[in-house]
């Protein structure tokens, strides 16, 4: 237990909850006060998911990196739970507005795309650096949701984040993106480069 | 100055967030809707205005990025200890930002125009009115954004920024309603979707446009250049004074862009020789493509007597509806975007058709029927039904005499002329 505060600590984790559980808020209350109904638009939910998943990228690296290496303590079991952890957060922050006045679902949808997002964050902290994870999945999302593709395989799932829960293109490249984003920062980690930038 | 200007053009966020719009912006024109632009300059500037939506926010982004520069490599303390004021110290990295923003703008117009140059051959000078106007959102964009870096340097302030200003864009319409015109004021991409083939932007509608942004833009600087409230502060100025102006200048009326039409881009340019074959200003370029299939129709025409002996493009606007000027003598046809396709047995389809107001004369299926058997083939036609109703007739038309036919299909043009 002890560890676990301490992990938590150094990895920033109360500032980004709270910083996560405030965006998660303020998309709540915007949606509560310019909208008549109860469902949350899909588009407000996918950014808000968005905002929650780039709120995290933080604790995804750690103030030593190098020290960390050094330590006798197996860091893929760690990390893999730091990724699922982080996914639960989201999801799980998402599913208390279901008995509220703004439902952010359905709840597939929420599923999908921050386990597609977390993976695609993940994946680019190990790639180029946790402080620049959020490249992608920002411009990507963002894409999808100005100019979403339909009609032919390929447009929905290159537009994953925009469409319905149900279909299954988008569905596939989520999945894709979430398996090879746990998977590559299980086993390698955040960039080396990380180390001499503030990811606060 | 200038040394300190190319250092940070290499080693700031500017060349990557240049490239990255470039390539995004390149990619929207070409994947999401190509044939929307490919009829002329001012189309696809105006394309590119639209996909600001995209863009606008990925700047704001890109700009928070760069903001938060001092804080995310810990120098902050350093770099406050040194005697040059901030003023100063941000002019080359604004200027780098900027410069190389607006670098990425241009060169995906041009990227753009690589598609269109063969058949563009009509430039108006409003063309530059509209891209200046999004240059400059994009450098309000990328002010504003490291003005949020520098403010609130965390790492969330980019994603943040970003989705809060694609929210404003598209929330803009919706919370200025039933003001069209107040939208346009504070929206690079408001009515810039489907322009047609004569659109333009009115020279008021950029002006106002280019105020607001340049007083967001002049907000952004202050507030990133700051060190104290007091400018901070002063920063709502700028503002205030941006949007009392921009609202003045601009005409208080709707749908400004979408109602607007290029007189010059719609008047008729004609092929050199006879038969007069002409098409609009806008679609100049095409003639070599046009001239050809349009002789052919009046050949096919020709067939008849009483038939006409050129062939104009239809230049009806249906918004607000002028329609063109129709004569005996003279076929119609309908020229959009930059491919022509077809257009021998659209010109004579269109001989044989009610023209859009009239309420009478023969039906889509008859007119078929007649131009297909002046042109000696089976019909066809988009519909089903209509092809095989159009295909019925044409068969009993190729079973009468040759003269009776002749008749009736020289009736069917007298009641597409006459609306009878």
């Amino acid at each position: 237990m002890r560890w676990l505060i301490l992990y938590l600590r150094s990895r920033h984790a109360p500032m980004a909850l709270a910083v996560a559980g405030a965006c998660a808020a303020l998309m709540w209350s915007l949606w509560l006060v310019t909208s008549t109904t109860r469902q949350v638009g899909a588009p407000m939910v996918v950014l808000t998911v968005l905002l929650t998943v780039s709120a995290l990228t933080t604790t995804l690296v750690s103030p030593d990196g190098a020290l960390d290496r050094t330590a006798a303590l197996a860091w893929a079991p760690r990390r893999a739970a730091h990724v699922l952890a982080a996914f639960l957060f989201v999801a799980g922050l998402l599913a208390v507005t279901l008995v509220t006045p703004a439902r952010f679902s359905p709840a597939l949808l929420v599923a999908r795309d921050t386990a597609g997002l977390l993976g695609l964050t993940a994946l680019g902290a190990t790639v180029i650096s946790p402080a620049r994870s959020w490249f992608l999945p920002l411009g990507w999302t963002l894409a999808a949701i100005v100019f979403p593709g339909s009609g032919n395989r390929l447009a929905e799932a290159l537009t994953w984040q925009g469409q319905d829960p149900g279909n299954s293109p988008a569905m596939v490249t989520a999945l894709l993106l979430a398996a090879s984003g746990l998977l590559a920062y299980t086993l390698a980690g955040p960039a080396r480069r990380a180390m001499t930038e503030i990811t606060v | 100055m200038s040394r300190a200007l190319s250092i940070e053009l290499r080693r700031s966020a500017a060349p990557g967030s240049a490239l990255i719009l470039l390539a995004v912006g390149v990619a929207l024109l070409y994947l999401v809707a190509e044939a929307e632009w490919s009829a002329g300059w001012m189309q696809l500037v105006m394309a590119q205005r639209l996909y600001l939506a995209l863009l606008w926010p990925l700047a704001l982004a890109a700009g928070a990025w760069q903001g938060r520069r001092e804080r995310q490599s810990n120098v902050t303390e350093l770099f406050a200890s040194t005697p040059r004021p901030r003023a100063s110290r941000v002019v080359p990295t604004v200027g780098a930002m900027a410069l190389t923003i607006v670098a990425g703008y241009l060169l995906m117009g041009l990227v753009g125009g690589l598609a269109i140059v063969s058949t563009a051959h009509y430039l108006p000078p409003q063309v530059a009115a509209v891209t200046a106007v999004g240059a400059l959102a994009l450098v309000a964009g990328v002010w504003l954004g490291m003005a949020a870096g520098h403010l609130l340097p965390w790492l969330v302030t980019a994603p943040a920024v970003a989705v809060a200003g694609l929210g404003v864009l598209l929330t803009i319409p919706a919370a200025t309603r039933p003001k069209g015109w107040l939208a346009l004021v504070f929206s690079p991409i408001y009515e810039m979707n489907l322009p047609e083939d004569y659109a333009t932007v009115p020279g008021r509608v950029s002006v106002s446009q280019a105020i607001w942004l340049a007083a967001l833009a002049l907000a952004g600087l202050l507030l990133f250049a700051s060190s104290g409230w007091r400018v901070r502060v002063a920063a709502l100025l700028p503002v205030a004074l941006g949007a009392v102006l921009a609202i003045t200048v601009m005409p208080h009326h709707d749908r400004l862009v979408v109602d607007a039409v290029d007189p010059v881009a719609k008047e008729l340019v004609c092929a050199r020789d006879e038969p007069r074959v002409c098409v609009s200003r806008v679609h100049e370029g095409l003639l070599p493509e046009v001239v050809p299939q349009a002789r052919e129709a009046l050949t096919v025409l020709a067939k008849l007597p009483g038939m006409p002996s050129r062939v104009h493009e239809d230049t009806t606007t249906y918004l607000p509806y002028v329609p063109a000027p129709r004569t005996a003598d003279v076929a119609l046809v309908t020229i959009r975007g930059g491919k022509t396709g077809d257009l021998t047995s659209k010109i004579v389809t269109g001989v044989f058709a009610r023209s859009y107001d009239c309420e009478k004369g023969p039906d889509w299926a008859d007119t078929l029927a007649a131009a297909y058997w002046l042109i000696g083939r089976t019909p066809v036609a988009e519909e089903p039904d209509v092809a095989a109703d159009a295909l019925i007739r044409w068969r009993e038309l190729g079973k009468l005499p040759a003269g009776e036919a002749a008749a009736r299909v020289t009736a069917i043009r007298d009641a597409a002329v006459g609306c009878k």
